[in-house]
């Protein structure tokens, strides 16, 4: 993430949750916070479990962060913020939180006349596959709660459409047959599919790696008839090692009325 | 295989659908998804902790290294590149990574007490990792990382507290430290759960192959067998090495070690001599005296010897104290008499001639206190100023004296404590006044100097006195560097450079 999309990513997230940016030049901004940001962002609960506590007065904080530092002259105060800035992680984890669930309706121009807009309900996965190493993958899956018909790629293909979060009065938006919770079921279950048809030679891989490093462990004591605790301890540290899991994880998802 | 789903946004979806609370936006959910799929981890391999760290630059040599220990060794290493390339930074690269792709929740770094507060401020600072030093009121289930010294470390409550705790991985700074398998600390990290571990030193072999046995046996049991098997395939003796092809290849599937003159950074040059010395006859006739005392209690005849070739001083404290509880004191008076009366210091007088060549900063490196003392008289009585340092001060006097170093003194004699730990790379003549057993400790004291940052040649000078234990040392110096050179890996210059055969 270069620092120009540091600072947009900043200006959009604030802009979403109505923090009124104060004054901005390209290198830096500065932004009053509301209440639920700060507390979301800037790491202080015993101030607001005092504010709470004492009734007082809330008084959200107003920060200056500096998107890059290098272009920064003068005695500008503020807090340098970067990719992998402790700061930048809680903002990715209050838009993790803040944009998780969605109901939307797509926007139709009205010179098209009625027009009927079906129900899908669509989910972004994470999988991750663990051993000693990791690697993940990302599906975007969207299903049509009318037929069942599942769609991969789903978020590709709607992210540049333009939603309303009410339905348009030239729109009639169907009521869905299959139930959210079911279709849910049903990517779970497409998903599982994916994943045992993937290629695992991984776990295989780590499966051999624990083995020969159990090999040799068990050579290192070999002589002893009762095995001290340390043995215990390096096999079982071995187990955590190596044991491969695959890890399913929802980003986000909601009910999508498509036209 | 195992599978694990949360059901946590499931339950966060099923309130929604019944109206409690209402939707997100439509622009943060699609942040949400673009930030996922910008911070997934597409590859089993290679670094992504680059990308998290925009203002930090490793070096070529550094990132390797962390991929190597990541890919190849999975996890479980000895980071013992030479002194001063940055093994610290290796390791900080291993632990982000490992922290970002999920593998490690919580770390303990274990580390000499002087070199703690250098490791919080590199891992929060260069990488953002939130590490804390234990102290007396820190909660230890509270922090994910955390930094203790050794020697608080291996003893109760603390071990035990720890021993609770479940790490995921474990540093260990300085890990020569752990060389011998009898002590409180060697036993503390035997105990310790190692899914993921670093060792980090730069002298895996100090004295014999035995110290690298047992620090890979720490690390990975069994990797050299257990100890019969090893004893009796890899050395007859302790310094005769039999398939030293083979060791060497074991070894270096736990071990990353790079070398000055493989990192592509252009070094200044070592040069380093042994500067032979002559007793005075009336020195060494007091030097032969000693050697025909019989009863020396608990006192050896080598460290008296040893002394008497670093300065008169420091062979009086130590006949003194044998006066006090031996019988043939008379004998002892003879020779103290004999001793004091010694006008000459010939190594004091060499070394205040190198002083004077080098019109520049030196560090002189003794073993004895009261030789520190004298040479600071010496010196001053000559003309040249100088401070002294020894690892008992703390901090801050430490700082004050590199800094009274630098500013106002032409030398600074420091006692063997001194060598770990400060950085001194503005001098660049460094004096091994006494010799050291241990081929590693003169690598600790060049690397004061001689390291990133260095701009000018550095020039070592080893003073043994002839025909005495001094040229023992010697020898001894060069077989020991010879056996970490067949198991390690070639070393920079130590004790000259032209390789003698002894």
């Amino acid at each position: 993430m270069y620092p120009q999309q540091v600072h947009s990513y900043l200006r959009q997230f604030f802009n979403e949750n109505d923090c009124p940016i104060i004054s901005e030049e390209e290198h830096y901004l500065t932004v009053q916070l509301t209440a639920d940001i700060d507390k979301r962002i800037m790491n202080r609960p015993f101030y607001w479990q005092y504010v709470e506590a004492t009734n007082s007065e809330a008084n959200p904080a107003q920060v200056t962060f500096i998107t890059n530092q290098t272009a920064s002259t003068g005695n500008l105060y503020g807090e340098a913020i970067h990719f992998g800035s402790p700061r930048m992680n809680q903002l990715f984890q209050a838009t993790r939180e803040l944009g998780a669930y969605v109901q939307l309706f797509e926007k139709v121009d009205n010179a098209i006349g009625q027009v009927i807009l079906t129900p899908w309900l669509g989910v972004n996965f994470k999988v991750s596959y663990c051993c000693d190493q990791t690697k993940e993958m990302l599906y975007s899956f969207g299903i049509n709660l009318l037929t069942g018909i599942i769609k991969e790629e789903f978020q590709e293909t709607i992210c540049a459409s333009e939603f309303d979060t009410v339905p348009a009065d030239n729109a009639f938006h169907v009521q869905f047959i299959i139930k959210p919770l079911r279709a849910l079921e049903r990517l779970h279950a497409t998903i599982e599919k994916i994943i045992e048809q993937d290629d695992h030679s991984w776990a295989t891989e780590a499966k051999k790696r624990w083995q020969r490093d159990q090999r040799v462990l068990d050579y290192f004591y070999e002589e002893e008839e009762d095995k001290p605790e340390c043995y215990e301890i390096e096999k079982k540290a071995l187990e955590e090692q190596y044991d491969t899991k695959i890890k399913i994880e929802i980003i986000n998802g909601g009910l999508f009325y498509l036209y | 295989m195992r599978i694990e789903r949360s059901s946590e946004w499931e339950e966060g979806f099923i309130n929604k659908l019944n109206e409690l609370g209402k939707w997100d936006s439509w622009t943060l959910y699609k942040m949400n998804y673009e930030i996922v799929k910008m911070k997934l981890i597409t590859d089993f391999t290679g670094l992504q902790a680059t990308k998290y760290l925009p203002n930090l630059t490793p070096l070529k040599h550094q990132l390797e290294a962390a991929e190597t220990v990541i890919e190849r060794m999975n996890g479980k290493a000895i980071l013992a590149d030479e002194v001063g390339l940055g093994k610290t930074i290796e390791a900080g690269l291993v632990l982000k990574e490992y922290l970002i792709r999920g593998l490690v929740k919580r770390a303990l770094i274990l580390a000499p007490a002087s070199l703690i507060n250098q490791w919080v401020e590199e891992l929060n600072i260069k990488f953002h990792i939130p590490a804390v030093a234990y102290k007396k009121n820190v909660q230890i289930e509270r922090h994910d990382v955390l930094i203790m010294s050794m020697d608080t470390a291996k003893k109760s409550p603390h071990k035990e507290r720890i021993y609770e705790q479940n790490y995921d991985m474990i540093i260990i700074d300085e890990a020569h430290k752990l060389k011998n398998h009898k002590t409180q600390i060697y036993e503390f990290v035997q105990g310790l759960k190692k899914k993921f571990c670093l060792l980090l030193t730069a002298t895996p072999i100090q004295n014999d192959v035995f110290e690298l046995f047992y620090l890979i046996s720490l690390l990975k049991p069994g990797h050299l067998g257990n100890y019969d098997t090893f004893q009796s395939a890899f050395s007859a003796s302790k310094h005769d090495l039999e398939h030293n092809d083979y060791l060497k290849e074991l070894v270096n599937q736990v071990m990353v070690r790079n070398r000055r003159e493989d990192t592509g950074i252009e070094w200044t040059n070592r040069r380093v001599q042994i500067v032979p010395i002559q007793f005075t006859k009336e020195e060494e006739e007091v030097y032969n005296l000693l050697g025909t005392l019989q009863n020396t209690g608990s006192f050896s005849m080598i460290t008296l010897q040893k002394e008497m070739c670093s300065s008169k001083e420091a062979t009086a404290l130590t006949l003194s104290k044998m006066m006090e509880d031996n019988a043939q004191s008379q004998e002892i008076e003879d020779i103290l008499v004999k001793l004091m009366a010694l006008e000459v210091n010939s190594k004091a007088k060499k070394t205040l001639e190198i002083v004077e060549q080098a019109k520049d900063k030196v560090i002189i490196f003794t073993e004895y206190r009261a030789t520190q003392i004298y040479l600071q008289w010496y010196l001053h009585a000559n003309g040249i100023t100088s401070v002294l340092f020894n690892g008992k001060y703390n901090k801050s006097k430490r700082d004050y004296m590199k800094h009274l170093f630098k500013e106002r003194a032409q030398v600074l004699i420091a006692t063997e404590a001194g060598g770990e730990g400060i950085n001194l790379q503005f001098c660049h003549h460094v004096i091994n006044y006494d010799l050291p057993w241990n081929p590693m400790k003169l690598e600790q004291r060049i690397g004061r100097v001689h390291r990133l940052g260095q701009e000018h040649d550095v020039h070592i000078y080893n003073l043994a006195i002839a025909n005495t234990i001094e040229e023992n040392i010697l020898a001894l110096l060069h077989t020991k560097i010879d056996v970490f050179e067949k198991v390690v890996g070639d070393l920079d210059a130590i004790l000259s450079n032209f390789k003698e055969s002894v």
